[in-house]
C-alpha cells in the first residue's frame, strides 16, 4: 500500500504533458461519410475537440454555453470546435434533430463505435482537448459552469 | 511480494516513459469498492469486502504499425455482479497493426460494428462488464474514396479466454452519391454478413452448426431531409429456452429511420421490427444475465434519461424468445419513437432574453402479435400488428437561461412500463416524473447546481423524491450529495433513503473520484444494455489516468 501511495506521488509530482498528437482513427460525418480525423483538423489553427453524447447532461451543458459566445472566440483567434459524437446506435439518430435545434454551430463528427474515444482512453465525458495544429496542448476533464472562460483563456494564449 | 513490487516498477516506468514518449500512450483504470454492512439493506454476505477492477492500457505506435495490449485486474474478486469470468489478473487484449491509405489490418484482439450493429458489435462497456472484443484477423480495404470493404475471422472473447464458435464477417460500404459525382444528395449502401459457427451434438432437431446473419442498409439525405432503412435476417437457428433446444426459427430485423432540420429545428422518428434476434457466440449462453458472449448490439430504442429517478424503469429491447407460460409468450417487440427540438428565439416573448430550448420525445414498444403454441414452443408472428404493449415514454425538457448566471432545466417524463413482459415477473407500473435542476455560476468556475426530483406512482414501490446538490469549487474540483427516498412504499421497512456523498478532483485527463453511499439495486443501464447491481452501501474509490 506504501509503495502504491509512493507511485502515486511520484506520478503527480511529475506529471508534464507531452506533446501528443491524436490518434489518426476513422470517424463519420452525419451523412455517413467516414473520413480520418487528423483530414479534419486544420494544421494552421487552434482547434478544440469536445467528446459529448446526446444522453450527457453537462456535455450538452457546455456544449450550449460555448454556443453563445462562439461568435466571439471565432472572431478573436482563429480556432474550430469539433463535437465529438460517441453516441451508439441507440442515440445516433438523436444527433441530426439535437443539434439542428440547439442551432449548434460546430463542425459534428461521430464516433460510432468509440474507436477515438478509447484510442484517447476517456473513461467518462464530456472532456475536452486543445490542439494546435495537430498537438495536444490542453485537456479538461468534466464541465461546470465557468469552464468555458478557462478554455477561452488557453485558446487566447496560443493563438498565432 | 517481490512479483508485486516487480510488477509496480513496471507500470511506473511505462507511465514515465508514456510522459515523455510520444509514440507511447498508456491508460489505466481502477474503480473500487469496500462494501460495508448496513443496518437498514441488511449484512454484506458475500466474501471479500473490498473489491476492485482495474484496467491498464498500453499503446505504442511507430509510423505505421501500431502495438498494443491491456492488463486487467479483479483483485481480490470483481465488483459485486460482474461475470465470474473475470477474476484474477491477466493479459486480456493484445493487437498489433498495420494502417495505410488503403489498407487497415489487424492481428489480435479488436473491435468491429456492422452498421448499427443488429448483426455484429463488439465493444468495451468497463461499468457493464462487457468486453466481447474479437480474436483473430481482420483486414479492411479502401480501392477507392467512395468504397470501403473489410473482413475478419476470430473468436470472441469470453473472461480472459476465448469461446470456441468461430465467427466470420464481411461488410461493404459504397457511396452512391459519389460514385455518380452529385454534390445535392447523398446516398450511400451497406452489406454485410456475419457466420458463427459452433458445434452442436443434438440430434432432436435440425440446424446448421454455421448460423448465417446478413444486413443490408441504405442511407439517403437531401438537402434538409433524410433516411435510412436497414434489414436484416438470420438463418434458421436452436431456439432456446429454459437452457434447452425447444425449436428451430429464423429472425429477423427491419428499421427505418426519417429525419428533417433546419436552423432551431429538428425532427427524427424511427421504427424497428425485431424477431427472434438474439445472437450469442456460444447458444448456450443464451439470455445470459451477466451480459457474456453478445454477438449483437439491440439497444432500447428510447430517450436514454440522465436523472436518478427518471432511471428506475428503463426499458430494454425485447428481441428474444421467450415462453415463460401461457399468459407470457414474447417473441421480439415492435415500435418506435418520436424526437424534436426546437429553440423558442432570443428577444421573443417566449424566448426571453437568451432564448429557450425544447426537447420532446415520445416512444412506444409492443410485443408481436400472431398465433403463439405454447406447449410446442411455436409461432406464427404478424408482420406489422402490434401486441401487448411493453413500454412507452413521453418527455419534456426545457431549458430556460435566466440571467448570464442562473440557468434552469424542467423536465417531465410519463411512463408505462409493463414489468411482467420487460421484467418477466408480474405488474405494471405507470409514473409521472418532474425534474428541476438549477445552476448558479458565481465565476472563475465555481459554480453551485441544485436538482429536485418526484416520482408519483400507485404501482410498485409507489411514490420516490430524490435530490441533489452539487458545488464546484472550480474547474478541477467538485463535491456532490444526493439522496433518493422512496417514501411511499407501502411496506415501511423499505422507505429508505438512497444517499450517496463524494467528491472528484480532475486535472487533466486524469480523475479521481471517491464517493459513499448507499446504492439502489436494480438495472445500471448505460447504451440500452442493462445489468443487475444488487442492494449495497459502501466507499467507492474511481482513478483514471492517461499518458
Amino acid at each position: 500500500m506504501r509503495q502504491l501511495s509512493i507511485i502515486i506521488c511520484m506520478l503527480f509530482c511529475s506529471i508534464v504533458f507531452s506533446q501528443k498528437s491524436v490518434p489518426n482513427s476513422t470517424l463519420f460525418t452525419l451523412d455517413g461519410k467516414s473520413l480520418k480525423v487528423l483530414d479534419e483538423i486544420s494544421k494552421n489553427k487552434i482547434t478544440v475537440l469536445s467528446f459529448w453524447a446526446t444522453w450527457c447532461v453537462p456535455c450538452i451543458n457546455e456544449l450550449d454555453a460555448i454556443s453563445e459566445i462562439y461568435d466571439e472566440w471565432q472572431e478573436t483567434s482563429n480556432m474550430e470546435l469539433i463535437a465529438i459524437s460517441t453516441d451508439d446506435s441507440r442515440t445516433q439518430k438523436r444527433i441530426r434533430p439535437m443539434v439542428n435545434g440547439k442551432d449548434w454551430p460546430y463542425k459534428i463528427l461521430l464516433d460510432k463505435n468509440q474507436e477515438l474515444k478509447r484510442a484517447l482512453n476517456i473513461s467518462t465525458i464530456p472532456q475536452t482537448y486543445i490542439l494546435k495544429g495537430t498537438e495536444i496542448i490542453y485537456i479538461h476533464s468534466g464541465y461546470s459552469p465557468g469552464v468555458e472562460d478557462e478554455l477561452f483563456e488557453v485558446i487566447q494564449k496560443n493563438k498565432n | 511480494m517481490r512479483k508485486l513490487l516487480v510488477l509496480k516498477l513496471f507500470f511506473l516506468t511505462v507511465f514515465i516513459q508514456a510522459q515523455q514518449n510520444d509514440n507511447l500512450t498508456v491508460g489505466f483504470e481502477s474503480n473500487s469498492q469496500y462494501y460495508v454492512d448496513d443496518e437498514k439493506t441488511g449484512d454484506f454476505a458475500e466474501k471479500n469486502r473490498f473489491r476492485s477492477n482495474n484496467y491498464l492500457k498500453i499503446d505504442y505506435s511507430i509510423s505505421k504499425f501500431s502495438f498494443g495490449v491491456q492488463a486487467e485486474g479483479y483483485e481480490p474478486m470483481s465488483l459485486l455482479n460482474y461475470s465470474p469470468d473475470f477474476n484474477n489478473s491477466n493479459i486480456a487484449l493484445y493487437y498489433a497493426k498495420y494502417t495505410s491509405k488503403k489498407i487497415e489490418a489487424t492481428a489480435g484482439y479488436f473491435y468491429e460494428q456492422y452498421g448499427s450493429g443488429l448483426i455484429l458489435r463488439s465493444w468495451e462497456d468497463r461499468q457493464l462488464g462487457i468486453n466481447n472484443a474479437l480474436r483473430g484477423g481482420r483486414i479492411r480495404f479502401y480501392p477507392t474514396e467512395n468504397v470501403t470493404l473489410s473482413a475478419l475471422y476470430g473468436n470472441q472473447r469470453s473472461g480472459f479466454d476465448v469461446s470456441d464458435a468461430s465467427i466470420y464477417g464481411f461488410n461493404s460500404e459504397f457511396n452512391i452519391s459519389s460514385m455518380l459525382k452529385s454534390n445535392s444528395w447523398n446516398l450511400d449502401i451497406g452489406l454485410s454478413y456475419v457466420g458463427r459457427k459452433e458445434e452442436n451434438d443434438n440430434t432432436d432437431y435440425n440446424f446448421n452448426d454455421l448460423t448465417n446473419a446478413f444486413s443490408s442498409r441504405l442511407n439517403f439525405s437531401v438537402n434538409n431531409f433524410y433516411s435510412s432503412a436497414e434489414f436484416v435476417s438470420k438463418s434458421s437457428d436452436a431456439v432456446i429456452i429454459f437452457d434447452n433446444i425447444r425449436n428451430t426459427k429464423p429472425g429477423n430485423a427491419f428499421l427505418f429511420d426519417v429525419g428533417y432540420g433546419k436552423k432551431g429545428f429538428g425532427i427524427n422518428a424511427n421504427f424497428r421490427r425485431i424477431e427472434n434476434m438474439t445472437f450469442y457466440s456460444e447458444r448456450n449462453a443464451t439470455g445470459n444475465s451477466f451480459n457474456q458472449n453478445i454477438m449483437n448490439y439491440i439497444p432500447a430504442l428510447t430517450k436514454q434519461h440522465d436523472y436518478l429517478l427518471t432511471n428506475i424503469y428503463v426499458y430494454q429491447a425485447q428481441p428474444q424468445i421467450s415462453f415463460q407460460d401461457f399468459a407470457l409468450l414474447k417473441i421480439g417487440e415492435i415500435g418506435g419513437q418520436v424526437d424534436l427540438f426546437y429553440t423558442l428565439k432570443k428577444k421573443t416573448t417566449l424566448g426571453g432574453k437568451y432564448g429557450t430550448k425544447i426537447a420532446l420525445n415520445m416512444s412506444y414498444w409492443a410485443g408481436l402479435s400472431g398465433d403463439y403454441d405454447y406447449l410446442n414452443f411455436e409461432y406464427d408472428a404478424d408482420f406489422l400488428k402490434f401486441g401487448k404493449k411493453y413500454f412507452s415514454d413521453i418527455s419534456l425538457e426545457i431549458r430556460k437561461k435566466w440571467s448570464s448566471d442562473w440557468s434552469s432545466v424542467f423536465y417531465y417524463v410519463n411512463q408505462y412500463y409493463n414489468k411482467k413482459y420487460i421484467e418477466e415477473t408480474f405488474g405494471i407500473v405507470e409514473t409521472d416524473i418532474f425534474v428541476s435542476e438549477s445552476t448558479y455560476k458565481m465565476g472563475t468556475g465555481k459554480s453551485l447546481r441544485f436538482e429536485t426530483q418526484h416520482l408519483w406512482s400507485k404501482d410498485d414501490k409507489k411514490n420516490w423524491v430524490g435530490g441533489t446538490l452539487e458545488f464546484n469549487l472550480n474547474s478541477k474540483f467538485a463535491v456532490y450529495v444526493n439522496d433518493i427516498y422512496n417514501y411511499g412504499n407501502d411496506n415501511e421497512t423499505k422507505r429508505i433513503h438512497y444517499y450517496n456523498l463524494g467528491g472528484s478532483y480532475t486535472l487533466g485527463a486524469q480523475r479521481f473520484a471517491l464517493n459513499y453511499g448507499r446504492q439502489r439495486g436494480g438495472l445500471v443501464c448505460i447504451g440500452g444494455v442493462c445489468r443487475f447491481v444488487p442492494e449495497s452501501t459502501g466507499l467507492t474509490a474511481n482513478i483514471v489516468l492517461s499518458f
